[in-house]
């Protein structure tokens, strides 16, 4: 407990200290629209905050995102595992992996622009991004399962269910939570970026796009707090929800 | 039924492991394998598993048979409990509370529901040990089961492997021949240089 209030103090303290960079910056350059300070990014915040638009916005975002984020994250581990099991279909999967990992998010916007229109643009952009990051991730975590622990399952004769929930699982869960690491700041990044380009009703991207048009930096950079939150919170949940059992710092969930 | 090797030939490459390796096990009855390390112990095993293919010879009187193992590594599952890796690999009928029981004869009972990562060594072996004789069985390999066991530990693991493998087969590798007596097996050789079996009885 102590330890962890120490540690607290020491995070709030080396926040306060960039903040007070910021605040500093801010009166130096003293022009709102290049940089606004913390103390107007709280005010923009606070003057949100109580609105119905704010909540919507954030609301239709996240389920988007979100919506496209869970879709990449079943089709990957589905290729993923489906890629591990029949070779050519991994060979077949390969290429249109590396070529999703390639391609800039702003061709991607302006393809999905084309193909999807804008109102459901993130949800595709979050799927197109996110995508190969879980599949490469999935077959590399099936590939890393203990080749000692299958000759032992075999040589017991166990269920391929049993093998998968005892060996594979295990071995697959650590490359998961490290891709849905990557993958979920990913996704709100060229979620977001989607629908700046985008501008489709009630969302952060239109709001972001806003602020730029009426040069109000302030609410931009409030937008800007809210999506490292929400981001932060996504990723917080679906960690925890890989978590399952396992052992991690001397605690074990049955 | 009997288990019989003929002329088994195994190479790695330019190294011979096994050459013209002939013995016949006989069901029920208790082996202890015997030879200096590199002289092919863990290949016979392995192929008498299926898990390795040989370059010559036969087996005979595998098919259709089930293997209790204990390998030369564990081979657990660390992330789960030992209960639950006997409970992975056990026969049908065995339940949760047999298994517990069982395993509470070779480990302290606060270590049956920790994970097998947090075990030591010795805690892992008896584990292993556990799982090979509460597996469905008709034959028994132990592959130097016990490295890692102080003496008490490991008379008390050879009671157990002689209670729970009666009326089986079990074929054991070893490096202690006090093993074989204390087992009531038979002692079979492996010689490394011509590398063919001698079947005999300690003493």
């Amino acid at each position: 407990m102590r330890q962890f209030s120490k540690q607290t103090g020491r995070r709030l303290l080396i926040a306060l200290f960039w903040v007070m960079v910021w605040q500093l910056a801010a009166i130096a350059i003293h022009n709102s629209i290049i940089l606004a300070g913390p103390w107007e990014t709280g005010a923009a915040l606070w003057r949100l905050l109580p609105t119905e638009e704010f909540w919507k916005s954030i609301a239709c975002s996240f389920a988007k995102i979100s919506l496209g984020f869970g879709a990449a994250f079943v089709v990957g581990l589905g290729l993923g595992s489906g890629g591990y099991c029949f070779p050519i279909l991994g060979e077949l999967v390969e290429p249109l992996m590396a070529l999703l990992k390639s391609i800039p998010v702003a061709s991607f916007v302006i393809l999905a622009l084309i193909w999807a229109g804008s109102a459901n643009l993130s949800v595709l952009i979050a799927f197109l991004v996110v995508l190969p990051v879980i599949y490469i991730h999935t077959v590399a975590g099936l590939e890393s399962t203990d080749e000692k622990l299958l000759e032992m399952a075999k040589v017991f004769s166990m269920s391929p269910w049993k093998q998968i929930r005892y060996i594979y699982i295990p071995a697959l869960v650590p490359y998961l939570r490290s891709g849905c690491g990557v993958a979920l700041g990913m996704s709100w990044k060229s979620g977001v970026a989607a629908e700046v380009i985008g501008v489709p009703d009630h969302s952060i991207g239109e709001k972001l796009y806003m602020s730029k048009i009426y040069l109000n930096t302030g609410d931009l950079m409030a937008w800007t707090f809210v999506i490292i939150v929400i981001s932060a919170l996504f990723e917080k949940a679906v960690l925890r929800l890989l978590s399952g059992k396992r052992i991690e710092g001397g605690d074990y969930e049955s | 039924m009997s288990l019989e090797v003929r002329d088994l030939t195994k190479s790695f490459h330019a190294l011979k492991v096994l050459d013209r390796v002939t013995l016949t096990f006989e069901a029920g009855k208790a082996y202890c394998l015997m030879s200096p390390s590199g002289s092919g112990k863990t290949t016979l095993f392995r192929i008498l598993l299926g898990l390795e293919r040989a370059d010559g010879g036969e087996v005979r009187g595998i098919q259709g048979k089930r293997f209790g193992v204990v390998f030369q590594e564990d081979r657990l599952c660390e992330a789960f409990t030992p209960l639950e890796n006997v409970l992975m690999t056990a026969a049908r009928g065995i339940t949760r509370e047999n298994a517990r029981r069982e395993l509470c004869r070779l480990l302290p009972e606060e270590s049956v529901d920790r994970p097998v990562a947090t075990l030591s060594g010795g805690m892992k072996r008896r584990t292993s040990i556990c799982r090979a004789l509460l597996a469905p069985s008709d034959m028994v390999l132990m592959d130097e089961p016990f490295t890692g066991l102080d003496e008490d530990m490991r008379l008390q693991v050879i009671g157990y492997i002689r209670e729970k493998t009666e009326g089986k087969m079990l074929i054991l590798s070893t490096h202690d021949p006090e093993d074989v007596k204390l087992l009531g097996a038979r002692l079979v050789r492996l010689k490394p240089v011509s590398r063919i079996m001698e079947t005999g009885t300690e003493n």
